[in-house]
């Protein structure tokens, strides 16, 4: 660390700094009057234009062949930096002051290939619904795929239950995609219960899924509210969330980034909650 | 460098140094061919702060006549040149200015330099400005315009075409306006080439990127977001003029061109600018919370990075201001969520600030006071910003006075509260005396009781309807009584700015003596005397941390040893 | 804890990029943001105008132009790399075929721009097609006179003897704002006379 006071006392120094001019504001004078003569009188700008000239002609002057400098005597005065406060305090911060977040939990990754999994594993509570209800395995896929085609407002039992390109493709499209982004949601909110996947994956998430589906879906899709089956729907769900849970636990578990210290989990200067580097690390 | 270097030998050319300055027209010669950055950002603030008061003056004139119902204060044509000179002034010729001021000022002291980068660019960039200003308020007496009553310009700030084509706004009134932009724009674009380059070349021996204080950081963020939306401006001030001049089409509908394309011109220059103007006071907060907290500030890194994410997304949300235009449904989808994600980094700065004040030793000096007004006024201006970007929200209150609460409530309640905490922690340095703190506490509490009644009951008129930019309204809306209490408040915010105009006055030769160092702070500035010598350092610093003074003061335990 | 660490830093040497080539940089962006407005305008008006001439009509590729600017970027760099060896005679040459060149690419436009208004009846003023051409073609012929002014000026003191080594850096500076003319043009180039014309 060099420090100013440190410094050999050059009290004779002289320091080199750019001369002033009046060049610049000439040149800025003579640029604002061409820009004025558009609303004033024409003849401005002839003086504009002078004045722009001389400007940069002056200007050029000033820094070629070499900027002009003037010559400033230092007076090194010994300004003494100190402070009033010597003291420091670290800020202490209690290991239990905040919610311990887990040390190993699953990989955002596991959730998605539970949620791939449990998405195929739902689909069959929901053909056996639609066997039992309706002797059909399309109606659960009509009902679904129906969001995606027009017209279908009034769509006899009929309708429903025979095969229909369009709605197995809407279906499909609808299914694979809610399965993939729910099961990344799924990896995502682990950290948040990692001992029990199934327990949150298999019972939590379809009652809380299913709860905020049964409020809304008269706003979002009512062509399938209408028609909903919440027995059944919630018995889907629930599959969906044990066959994810059960894929999910099979995963191995990850480290969190909760075995290092919080400072450098972010990489901040914390005093406080930073700890030292060791002495032998200095360069 | 070659750059940096002294001229060695016959080379030098000596101009003998000036003599001392004797009488005031010496004087005023010395400031007028002045090159140096201290008192070319002084007269930037100088400049700034007559032109708060003109903005003001006009500000409360339009206040006057929006207090009653069917109010014939003033006439509809000088209440049209009010708002409009009101707008372009603070913006332009008032917020511009003083941060371009304030970062010409402190940024060479902050990183060891003894000056900007190219100091007879900086003294044109600064008259330019200042040429600018006097070019536009030339219009006041400039013409003798549509009716008699000079010729200012009268077609809001954001001059939407096709109201500034040739036939719907006959006389030099819109001419005035963008000419006066285009000569204040190459000033300001001088000035950002001029801060870029110094941040990036001239800075003392050992302060690395990363050393560098979060004033500077986000001033260079600030320069270079200015490179990118005041040129846009330029240019489409440049179409205007070709359109009015030389009969050009661009935003003539009858010729095929489009008045829609000036508005998302203005607006890629005028989104971005209100970050231009924010990030400045962000730049200050970063400044003055940790001195007045006794601790670093928290998450240097994430501030840096939050500052240029807030520069990046802020170049793809313009669109927000046109949700009643008409855009597709896709397009307005975007602008929505892009207009949200600036909500992230700015709640990363706000907790970061939390954070930097918690478990600190906080000292409540007024320019702290300033800072942590600006902490919840932020908020609550980000909070509405969060309500306008929806679309369906801004369908029904686009254009109302809600969103002028809104926008007030940035540019006052974060930028000016952030320019008035910069004046008390930095007047010392550039005077070398300190503001009084008790007629600081007045000006403080005055104005956050006068900011207070003015626009948070200035949202509720906008809810109920009232529209931006009308002259008076009929009785019997409900707007009445709110309109009142704003227009009060607004008087207290000018007895308080009036407070603060005789406090710098009355400090400069009465104020008690600062010192080098008043708040025992960290950064370099602070190493020189007050005011600093023409050559800012006498020995060029070297720094080894982001606080090089903490580290003279606490030789045992430098903040070297985390870096 | 009793001896102040010595961070590697203080003792390397502290060298810092050119303050002249940054500023030219944020110059160039600065300008480029200036094109790109530009540019846009023309592209979102093209095939808007109501009445004719259309650019189908009118306009004729300026092949001959465009080599003769876009090799001036060439000239310059070798004249450059002249001045880096001191060779002044070199220089001399290549700085002049620079500005020749350029000179051409200007005149070539003065004789478009000639037969465009007296033969073609096309002005700024005609329709939405001459608004925007003359405005993006202008705004970067007015950036090729202001180089073409500091390649003169240049060649003035160069031929008067007073350009040396030392100045290599700043004419290194100028010729950052002399390619970025040219490159300008492959985008105008492109937009005017390729997209534009299709």
């Amino acid at each position: 660390m060099s420090n100013q006071q440190e410094q050999p006392n050059i009290s004779h120094q002289v320091v080199h700094l750019p001369a002033p001019t009046a060049w610049p504001v000439v040149l800025a004078f003579g640029l604002m009057l061409v820009f004025a003569s558009l609303v004033t009188n024409p003849g401005i700008a002839i003086l504009g234009g002078v004045l722009v000239l001389f400007g940069c002609i002056g200007w050029f002057r000033e820094v070629l062949p070499h900027e002009h400098h003037e010559q400033i005597a230092v007076e090194v005065e010994t300004i003494p930096i100190i402070t009033a406060r010597p003291r420091i305090a670290r800020i202490q911060v209690d290991e239990t002051h905040r919610a311990r977040l887990p040390l190993e939990t699953y990989s955002v990754m596991s959730g998605v290939k539970g949620g791939i999994a449990g998405g195929i594993a739902m689909i069959f509570p929901a053909i056996i619904y639609g066997l039992i209800s309706h002797h059909s395995i399309w109606y659960p896929i009509n009902l679904l795929g129906g969001a995606g085609i027009p017209n279908w407002h009034y769509a006899s039992a009929a309708d429903l239950t025979a095969f229909n390109w369009t709605a197995l493709l809407v279906a499909t499209a609808i299914h694979g995609v809610t399965s993939i982004l729910v099961g990344l949601l799924y990896g995502a909110l682990l950290p948040m219960l990692p001992r029990h996947p199934i327990v949150l994956g298999g019972v939590i998430a379809p009652l809380l899924w299913t709860g905020l589906l049964h409020s809304i879906l008269g706003i979002i899709n009512p062509f399938f509210a209408q028609r909903i089956n919440w027995a059944w729907f919630l018995a889907s769900q629930f599959a969906f969330g044990i066959v994810a849970g059960l894929v999910v636990a099979r995963q191995g578990r990850v480290r969190t980034a909760q075995y290092l210290s919080f400072a450098e989990r972010i990489g901040l200067e914390t005093p406080g909650l930073m700890h030292e580097r060791p002495q032998d690390e200095e360069r | 460098m070659s750059d940096r270097a002294i001229p060695i030998g016959e080379s030098i050319d000596l101009t003998p140094p000036q003599g001392m300055a004797a009488g005031w027209l010496e004087l005023l010669h010395d400031w007028v061919i002045t090159v140096d950055h201290k008192k070319l950002g002084i007269m930037y603030i100088g400049y700034a702060l007559i032109f708060l008061l003109v903005g003001g003056l006009e500000a409360m004139l339009i206040r006057v006549q929006l207090a009653v119902s069917n109010n014939h204060f003033l006439s509809p044509e000088t209440y049209n040149r009010m708002f409009t000179m009101h707008g372009t002034t603070m913006v332009f010729l008032m917020g511009m200015p003083i941060i371009i001021g304030i970062a010409n000022y402190l940024v060479p002291l902050m990183i060891g330099a003894r000056d900007m980068a190219f100091p007879r660019l900086n003294a044109f960039s600064f008259w330019m400005t200042a040429f600018g200003g006097l070019l536009l308020y030339y219009s006041f007496i400039g013409g003798v315009g549509l009716y008699g009553a000079g010729s200012a310009p009268d077609v809001g700030w954001f001059a939407y075409a096709p109201l500034t084509e040739k036939a719907f706004s006959p006389g030099h009134t819109t001419d005035y306006w963008a000419l006066a932009l285009i000569v204040s724009g190459f000033g300001t674009i001088g000035a950002a080439v001029n801060i870029i380059a110094t941040v990036i070349s001239m800075r003392c021996k050992g302060m690395t990127l990363f050393r560098m204080p979060l004033l500077v950081w986000l001033n260079l963020v600030v320069a270079s977001l200015i490179l990118v939306t005041i040129s846009p401006l330029t240019a489409a001030q440049i179409m205007l003029e070709i359109d009015r001049y030389l009969g050009g089409h661009f935003f003539d509908t009858q010729a095929g061109g489009s008045a829609i394309v000036w508005i998302h011109f203005f607006w890629i220059f005028g989104h971005p600018e209100v970050y231009v103007l924010v990030l400045p006071a962000f730049a200050i907060a970063n400044e003055i919370i940790p001195v007045f907290s006794r601790k670093a500030i928290f998450g240097y890194p994430a501030m840096v990075a939050a500052s240029v994410g807030i520069a990046f997304i802020s170049l793809g949300v313009w669109a927000h201001h046109m949700f009643t235009v008409g855009m597709t449904s896709a397009s307005n989808t975007f602008f929505v969520l892009s207009t949200e994600i600036v909500a992230i980094p700015t709640g990363i700065k706000i907790f970061n600030w939390l954070a930097t004040i918690w478990g600190g030793k906080v000292r409540f000096t007024t320019a702290m006071l300033f800072c942590i007004g600006f902490l919840f006024q932020f908020l609550i201006a980000g909070l509405t910003g969060i309500m306008l970007s929806v679309a369906p929200w801004d369908w029904q209150l686009h254009n109302s006075f809600f969103v002028i609460a809104h926008f007030h409530y940035v540019l006052v309640g974060a930028i000016t509260f952030c320019l008035f905490a910069a004046f008390y922690y930095w007047y010392p340095k550039v005077t070398g005396r300190m503001l009084d703190e008790k007629l600081g506490k007045w000006h403080f509490w005055l104005f956050v009781i006068g900011f207070h009644v003015t626009f948070d009951f200035m949202h509720i008129p906008g809810l109920l309807g009232m529209p931006r930019q009308i002259y008076t309204y009929e009785p019997g809306r409900g707007w009445d009584s709110w309109n009142m209490i704003v227009s009060l408040g607004g008087a207290v915010q000018a007895i308080a700015v009036l407070v603060f105009v005789f406090n710098l006055v009355w400090s400069y030769s009465k104020g008690t003596v600062a010192g080098a160092d008043p708040w025992d702070a960290w950064t370099l500035e602070w190493a020189t005397t007050s005011p600093p010598p023409v050559y800012n350092f006498a020995v060029e610093p070297v720094v080894s941390s982001r606080r090089p003074l903490w580290d003279l003061k606490h030789p045992e335990d430098p903040d070297s040893r985390y870096e | 804890m009793s001896t102040i660490p010595i961070t590697g830093a203080v003792d390397r040497p502290w060298i810092l990029p050119s303050r002249g080539r940054v500023g030219m940089s944020a110059l160039i962006v600065a300008e480029s943001a200036i094109f790109t407005i530009f540019v846009i305008a023309y592209i979102y008006n093209i095939g808007r105008s109501i009445s004719g001439p259309t650019p189908q009509q009118v306009l004729e590729v300026p092949i001959f132009a465009t080599i003769c600017l876009l090799s001036s970027s060439l000239t310059i760099w070798i004249a450059e790399r002249a001045l880096h060896r001191s060779n002044m005679k070199m220089f001399g040459l290549w700085w002049l075929v620079t500005w020749v060149l350029g000179v051409i690419f200007l005149g070539g436009t003065a004789v478009e721009w000639r037969k465009l208004i007296y033969q073609d009846g096309l002005t700024i003023h005609t329709n939405l097609f001459g608004t925007t051409y003359y405005s993006l073609v202008g705004l970067h012929a007015s950036h090729v006179t202001v180089g073409l002014i500091g390649i003169l000026t240049v060649l003035i003191l160069t031929l008067s003897g007073k350009v040396a080594v030392r100045h290599a850096e700043r004419i290194g500076v100028f010729a950052l704002y002399w390619h970025f003319v040219d490159a300008v043009w492959v985008v105008v180039f492109t937009v005017v006379y390729i997209v534009g014309r299709s």
